[in-house]
């Protein structure tokens, strides 16, 4: 694909990739000037889906590093196969001499591409997801930096490993906590918030096409109520409307009513608390009045 | 044209900077390539490319989508700015001039700031009178000479500050921007006047002095602040319990030569082991408002993580841990402290509370602890004070105190001097200070 903006446009329309013009914009953005794209949002906005369609739309690879707390290098750059090492060393025991050795059991032959590497060493470019870089810690987020910055690594046993071809790097973070300034500074930034009721309309609509007119639109205001409301702590995600959505024509319903409420609303509000607080401050026929009033 | 272009990024940018928003060269630059690749005449992509390149915080999206509604509206509707603010400076000249001249003593003009001078201009006539007219029955009191003078600007002073208080929220005691160009000035103020979110104010203002109507923005900045420096605390923690990790690498290296037999295990070095971090806020008179927003903060931290124990104290101490932890919203949960704590608003005795606090709980205070105070440092019984902190050092990990003087204040303040002696001091005078101390992970490691 050339990329412009009216193909990824296009493209992520025609991939049921629902979203706006600052979406396109940055995403084009980032490709031009070959910089990584730090997407931030609330859970299930869709940032780590905008990558896997990202790798759709150009044809690349997707390489996928998910970050946790307690990810170090060598399990996002590579790791020596031990068990091969050890059995190497184990079967030349007598014949080898120590240095020969040595020499021999840290080359290629023995290394384990994880992610970063991986798609370093690609051949065609590939789309390299970093998920949830925040949920490292600075000392890791100081590496991918430098990483990020000149897209070679070294490997003290082989030497500097450069990249064959620069990947896509897409970040994603839920912001739980500030990423420094130094990331940021290296990349082109996009904070992806809720969809307009608008929106998650034509995303219900896209992804479950056997549902009504009538029903994705009261359901998404109903959602859009319900993210609103300061009492509710953990928002509604995409990925929950949806859910939702399927859970109301499970039952055979068109519209939202009192009744399909109370039977599902646990696919929508997933704690106790927030279904509490719902029924206490919002509550299913505030709801259905809200869902079915024309704006 | 393209130098058009350069000057007015540069300015604008100039106006972001303002704002409090951090860009760097490298984003100018980054967002010069990107205007190179889109259709200057597509104002909305032109938005959106500014914004990927130049604001890369979560909580600064809006103020830059205001910024360039303000900085790119058309041309009448800037001259409208432009014209307003000229007016507004100079009205504000005047009144500044007009309160010199009235407030005398003895012929000679009384020392006061510009913003004490606003003050007084915003105060009801009758009121200034009775200012005047207790100014001019002191000059002309028997015995009274010249060098009176500074001891009734200090009165005037307070009275000031008084008025300050209760004029806060229709005063506009905001300085008007001063950025050196006069276009961006007046759309600067004219930011600030329509919603007063754009003023940069509020992340540098002494807390004290954050207006009414700006409480919900400060107190969904300090949330955001403490979400964060939670999911620090609650990440290092959860490291440090993790068991030693073997360092196959290493060993293997190492055991080479003995034919891969396993003798001498490597182990990765060590975290450092979580600080139990105990909280001692001061919430005497001269600190209600800081204590207000630091048990606050507090709150959000106590939300997730119960390893925290907050203590209040102003002439004693008073553990609070627990109603913070009932998972009221911050508003119940602060009036439950406030009508119950004997402490709230009485004066300040530092060294009695440190004493109880190592007397009475003991168990708080190990070598893995973190103490960490919330104070201005005006506390009786300094020399009592400082002994008990020396004592307390000695058991903790660190004592760390966040200190809600001006930073300008500091040198003049003797107190502060000497617990600089015996432990290290943060300033938390304002929003953006507090978030620095997250930022540098003082408290955390
Ligand atoms: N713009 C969109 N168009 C269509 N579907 C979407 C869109 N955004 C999100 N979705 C749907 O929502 C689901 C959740 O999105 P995704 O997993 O990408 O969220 P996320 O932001 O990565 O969340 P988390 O922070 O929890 O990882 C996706 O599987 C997809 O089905
Ligand atoms: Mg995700």
């Amino acid at each position: 694909m050339d990329v412009s903006i009216a193909n990824l446009r296009k493209a992520f329309l025609s991939a049921g990739y629902i979203t706006d013009e600052d979406v396109i914009i940055t995403v084009f953005l980032s490709l031009k000037l070959g910089k990584p794209l730090l997407v931030e949002g609330a859970p299930g906005v869709g940032k780590t889906e905008l990558a896997k369609v990202l790798s759709q739309v150009l044809e690349a690879d997707l390489i996928r590093l998910q970050c946790y707390e307690g990810l170090d290098e060598n399990k996002a750059l590579y790791e020596w196969n031990y068990q091969r090492q050890l059995l190497k060393i184990q079967i030349s025991k007598e014949t080898a001499c120590t240095e020969d050795l040595e020499q021999n059991l840290f080359s290629l032959e023995y290394l384990l591409e994880r992610p970063l590497l991986k798609a370093i060493q690609a051949d065609k470019q590939v789309v390299l997801l970093i998920d949830e870089v925040d949920k490292t810690d600075e000392e890791f987020e100081a590496f991918l930096f430098e990483v990020l910055s000149d897209f070679q690594v070294s490997v003290p046993e082989l030497g500097t490993i450069s990249a064959r071809q620069i990947p896509v790097v897409i970040l994603t973070s839920n912001n739980e906590r500030e990423l420094s300034d130094g990331l940021k500074r290296r990349c082109a930034y996009l904070y992806l918030d809720y969809p307009t009721v608008e929106r998650e309309v034509a995303i219900i609509r896209a992804k479950i096409p056997t549902v009504g007119e009538k029903l994705s639109l009261e359901v998404a205001r109903a959602v859009s109520l319900i993210r609103d409301s300061q009492e509710i702590k953990k928002k509604p995600s995409i990925a929950e409307t949806l859910d939702w959505v399927r859970a109301i024509l499970a039952l055979d319903q068109d519209r939202l009513n009192l009744v399909v409420i109370e039977q599902t609303m646990a696919m929508l509000l997933k704690t106790k608390a927030d279904l509490l607080s719902f029924n206490k401050n919002i509550g299913s026929g505030r709801l259905v009045e809200y869902a079915r009033t024309e704006k | 044209m393209e130098n058009y272009l350069e000057v007015n990024l540069v300015r604008f940018i100039h106006m972001l900077r303002y704002a409090g928003i951090r860009i760097g060269s490298g984003e100018v630059l980054d967002a010069l390539n990107a205007l190179s690749l889109l259709d200057l005449s597509d104002r909305e992509a032109v938005r959106a490319g500014l914004k990927a390149t130049l604001v890369k915080r979560s909580g600064e999206q809006q103020l830059f989508d205001k910024a360039f509604t303000l900085f790119f509206a058309p041309p009448e509707a800037k001259e409208k700015d432009y014209t307003r603010h000229r007016q507004d400076q100079t009205q504000r000249q005047q009144l500044l001039a007009k309160a010199t001249e009235e407030l005398t003593f003895q012929g000679m003009p009384l020392k006061l700031s510009d913003s004490e001078k606003t003050v007084y201009s915003g105060m009801p006539e009758k009121d200034k009178e009775k200012l005047l007219d207790y100014i001019k029955k002191t000059a002309e009191g028997k015995n009274i000479e010249q060098h009176f003078q500074p001891i009734l600007e200090s009165v005037v002073k307070s009275s000031l500050a008084y008025w300050r208080k209760s004029l806060r929220n229709q005063l506009n005691l905001s300085p008007l921007p001063q950025t050196g160009d006069q276009e961006l000035n007046a759309l600067l103020a004219s930011a600030v006047r329509n919603g007063g979110d754009y003023s940069p104010a509020l992340l540098e203002e002494d807390m004290q002095n954050i207006a009414d109507k700006d409480l919900p923005r400060a107190e969904a900045l300090i949330r955001k602040l403490a979400r964060q420096m939670v999911t620090r605390l609650a990440r290092r923690y959860r490291q440090s319990k993790k068991r030693q990790q073997l360092d196959l690498r290493k060993t293997i290296r190492h055991n080479i030569r003995f034919g891969g037999t396993l003798l001498k295990l490597r182990y990765r070095s060590r975290r450092t082991q979580k600080p139990r971090l105990v909280l001692l806020c001061d919430v005497s008179g001269s600190m209600a408002r800081y204590a207000n927003f630091v048990l606050q903060f507090i709150y959000g931290i106590n939300d997730v993580v119960s390893q925290i124990e907050s203590f209040i104290f102003s002439e004693d101490l008073e553990r609070v841990t627990e109603y913070f932890q009932h998972g009221d919203d911050f508003t119940s949960t602060m009036l439950e402290v406030i009508n119950r704590s004997k402490e709230w608003g009485r004066g300040t005795n530092l060294g009695a509370a440190l004493k109880n606090l190592r007397l009475k709980y003991p168990d708080l205070l190990t070598g893995h602890s973190i103490l960490l105070i919330v104070s201005d440092t005006k506390t009786m019984a300094l020399d009592e004070t400082l002994q008990e902190l020396s004592l307390i050092k000695r058991i903790v990990k660190d004592v760390v105190l966040l200190n809600t003087l001006p930073r300008g204040d500091w040198l003049s303040s003797k107190s502060v001097r000497s617990f600089q002696g015996v432990l290290r001091m943060f300033p938390c005078n304002t929003l953006s200070d507090l978030e620095k101390v997250i930022r540098q992970k003082i408290i955390i490691y």
